[in-house]
């Protein structure tokens, strides 16, 4: 692992490279938008760590506001540091199945309210024994298939059996219904609006059913960065699983009141030709997703040409020449894999350093 | 940092906390011994690549073997920083030091280490010398020959040659010899990959034999990869191959390069089963890694993968007559191991089916 904890107010030119930048404004003008969105809805937002892999990032939309004060996370091992973060409520939108993982589970239970998604009526039983044995009360929301096809019940039917079950069972507590999806490729918010509202449909179908069977369903956790907006209007849905708002990615410049916060320094190392540039990181560094549909600030006129292992090749229109010693700074496509290649973020604002902020829960797929 | 349940040496395998990168020793030992009898009474050695991997153990296991020159390649100033704290001492560094940041690093590690770094910059060369000759210490240099035009590297003939000289001439500094680096290698055709190889190989040759026809002495010539070692490590004039690949494997050389056989997967889990044709894992692209291609199960070699960042899907053509059940584990051997470990903090070494240790990658993340 990296440490690079340059000093507080190092300006940005003069910080090693590669590393991952930051924007502290245009995180601060994030957050504030998510704010302000649900400030005085029924609906809030549950920020889904696993885009920021970062506690201390979450804390800052929980004080920003506009939260349940609490935030999802893919994996346990992510929950472990978000409640050591200080963030108690945490839903786990996945599946945790093996025995001694469940028993990590129950035992952060007695330190949070840690609660997971279910799709099937063993793992609901093991939950329940293992619960039992350890003396705590692990919360379970039914997780719907609405579009991912991969985890997820397929019918309200299949949703009320198990929603039964676990009211059935010691040492689950039924909390409620859960779906993920990707209202992605809509720019149009009008469309954005109608898709979002369709396929969380699927979701509160599943609810209403196990409502009709007499079941309270205290939680409806859908909708994500795309849908943040429509999930606030749609009847039911009491929380939005946001994730890629934070540091935001260039694909996403359509919701263009978010900003893209984060971005890899880099510095040109080579200029092998009159207008090529070798810069000092490659894919390792971010990832296919955030490779591809980046692009390049800081050196006017600059397009990717191919992006090597460890370097990236910039060529120029011609407007800037490139210099050996130079710096530029790549903003992601996708940012969603490139946090959790990194071991800290450089908090900057005006151009200097403003703090170092860890990523903890980078490599936890546990 | 990874955070996976720990299991007493001696688990069996199919116990362990996933996902989790796995390593055969027993493949391992037979990797390196295939690889030994290749390089061990040639005059080209083998200088293991470990920024594949990040791991010191394993470049310790690397380094033990006959063929080697006794000193690994890695990308960054930061990796080898890395692996000098584990008792590694002679680095080839293939990224470009040219910041002072960069330069002041390196002149801190040479204390320590005996270092080589490339250069295709005058500028760079005088800066390298400066900082050296400051610091009272010697840095190794070689010049970098570009495999095409526009990439990293000089020409290997007069430009070369003229840098070659500007290194001998400056205090701190020691001439060494050649390297060009190899990246974004496609590889669906080893042997052409190979063959095509030998023009980049000869141009490393070629600037060998015009610095020496200019009266220069020419050390090393570093050249190829564990894609065409055997032919960069036969050809007259080339000392070392950066060879990385080799140890632990991926789908990408996989039944393309003789004797050589994945060590490492990836183990992970069933956690939804949600159709007979459909299994979803806990290892997705955040765990296995696809950035140049995708895995393949070892289960169900056909089936056609799908990583999404959280989950691994196996997608069946007809629902799976196997039973499966929840907590199954599923066996995957990434496109490109050096992807894959570079999102790993451990590597579980396994010997027939039983955890025998758990290595630390310290090297991992490091691109600085």
């Amino acid at each position: 692992m990296d440490n690079y904890r340059p000093a507080v107010g190092t300006p940005v030119e003069q910080l090693d490279t590669p590393c991952l930048l930051v924007d502290m404004d245009a995180l601060d003008n994030n957050y504030a938008v998510v704010a302000e969105t649900y400030r005085d809805t029924v609906c809030k937002m549950r920020q889904h760590t696993k885009n920021i892999k970062s506690p201390r990032l979450a804390n800052m939309q929980i004080q920003a506001g506009g939260t349940l004060n609490g935030v999802c996370t893919a994996k346990l091992s992510e929950a472990e540091v978000m409640v050591e973060g200080g963030i108690i409520d945490v839903l786990i939108p996945n599946q945790i199945v093996t025995r001694d993982k469940i028993a990590r589970l129950a035992a952060l239970n007695r330190r949070g309210d840690v609660k997971v998604t279910v799709d099937n009526a063993d793992n609901i039983e093991t939950l329940s024994e293992v619960a039992v044995e350890q003396g705590v009360v692990i919360g379970v929301l039914v997780e719907v298939d609405t579009q991912m096809n991969r985890g997820g019940v397929r019918s309200p039917e299949h949703g009320v059996v198990l929603a039964k079950l676990a009211m059935s069972l010691p040492g689950v507590k039924f909390r409620g219904v859960m779906s993920h999806q990707s209202a992605d490729g809509w720019p149009d918010a009008d469309e954005r609006m109608r898709l979002s509202k369709e396929i969380i449909g699927i979701c509160i179908e599943v609810k209403d059913a196990i409502e009709s069977e007499g079941i309270p369903v205290e939680m409806v956790s859908s909708g994500e960065t795309f849908s943040y907006a429509a999930a606030a209007q749609i009847p039911g849905v009491t929380e939005v699983e946001g994730g890629s708002y934070a540091l935001m990615s260039n694909i996403y410049g359509y919701l263009d009141e978010f900003q893209v916060s984060n971005k890899v320094l880099g510095t040109i190392v080579s200029t092998p030709g009159p207008n090529i540039g070798i810069g000092d990181f490659g894919m390792k560094a971010l990832s296919t997703a955030a490779a591809a549909n980046a692009t390049i600030e800081g050196i006017s006129g600059v397009t990717i040409e191919e992006v090597q292992d460890e370097h990236i090749v910039l060529r120029s229109d011609g407007t800037e020449s490139f210099e050996v010693g130079q710096q530029f700074m790549l903003l992601p496509g996708y940012q969603d894999h490139m946090p959790n290649r990194w071991d800290q973020y450089i908090g900057v604002r005006k151009g200097v350093v403003e703090q170092v902020l860890d990523i903890p829960a980078r490599g936890c797929h546990h | 940092m990874e955070r996976p349940i720990f299991k007493p040496i001696g688990s069996p395998v199919g116990e362990l906390d996933t996902p989790a990168v796995i390593v055969d020793l027993d493949i391992l030992e037979r990797t390196f011994s295939t690889v030994a009898s290749f390089f061990k009474d040639r005059k080209a050695k083998l200088r293991p690549r470990v920024d594949l991997h990040g791991c010191p153990a394993l470049a310790h296991m690397q380094l033990a073997v006959a063929g080697t020159v006794g000193g690994v390649s890695v990308a960054t100033l930061g990796q080898a920083e890395a692996f000098s704290g584990s008792g590694i001492n002679d680095f080839s560094v293939r990224g470009l030091v040219v910041t002072p940041q960069k330069i002041a690093r390196l002149c801190a590690l040479a204390r320590h280490a005996t270092v080589t770094v490339a250069v295709d910059n005058p500028a760079n060369v005088a800066d390298l010398s400066k900082a050296a000759a400051a610091a009272r210490v010697q840095v190794k240099v070689v010049v970098a020959i570009s495999t095409k035009p526009d990439r990293l590297g000089v020409e290997p003939g007069q430009p070369a040659v003229d840098l070659a000289k500007s290194v001998g001439d400056s205090a701190g500094l020691a001439f060494d010899g050649f390297m060009t680096i190899e990246e974004k290698l496609e590889v669906d055709d080893v042997s052409q990959l190979a063959a095509e190889s030998r023009g980049w190989t000869q141009r490393a040759v070629d600037a060998r034999e015009a610095a020496e026809a200019a009266g220069v002495s020419v050390t090393t010539v570093s050249v190829g990869g564990t894609y065409n070692y055997e032919v960069a490590g036969a050809t007259d004039g080339v000392t070392e191959v950066p060879a990385g690949s080799y140890a632990l494997m991926d789908s990408k050389y996989r039944g393309r390069r003789d004797g050589l056989e994945p060590a490492a997967k990836i183990l992970t889990t069933v956690t939804s089963f949600p159709e007979g044709d459909k299994i979803i894992t806990d290892g997705g692209n955040k765990a296995v890694g696809m950035d140049r291609g995708n895995p393949v199960s070892d289960e169900f070699p056909e089936a056609k993968i799908g990583l999404s960042a959280e989950h691994g899907n196996i997608g069946l053509e007809t629902p799976t007559q196997r039973r499966i059940n929840l907590g199954d584990k599923m066996w995957f051997t990434p496109w490109d191991m050096g992807v894959t470990a570079n999102l790993y903090d451990y590597m579980n070494a396994v010997r027939s089916g039983r955890l025998e240790a758990v290595w630390d990658l310290p090297a991992r993340g490091r691109y600085r």
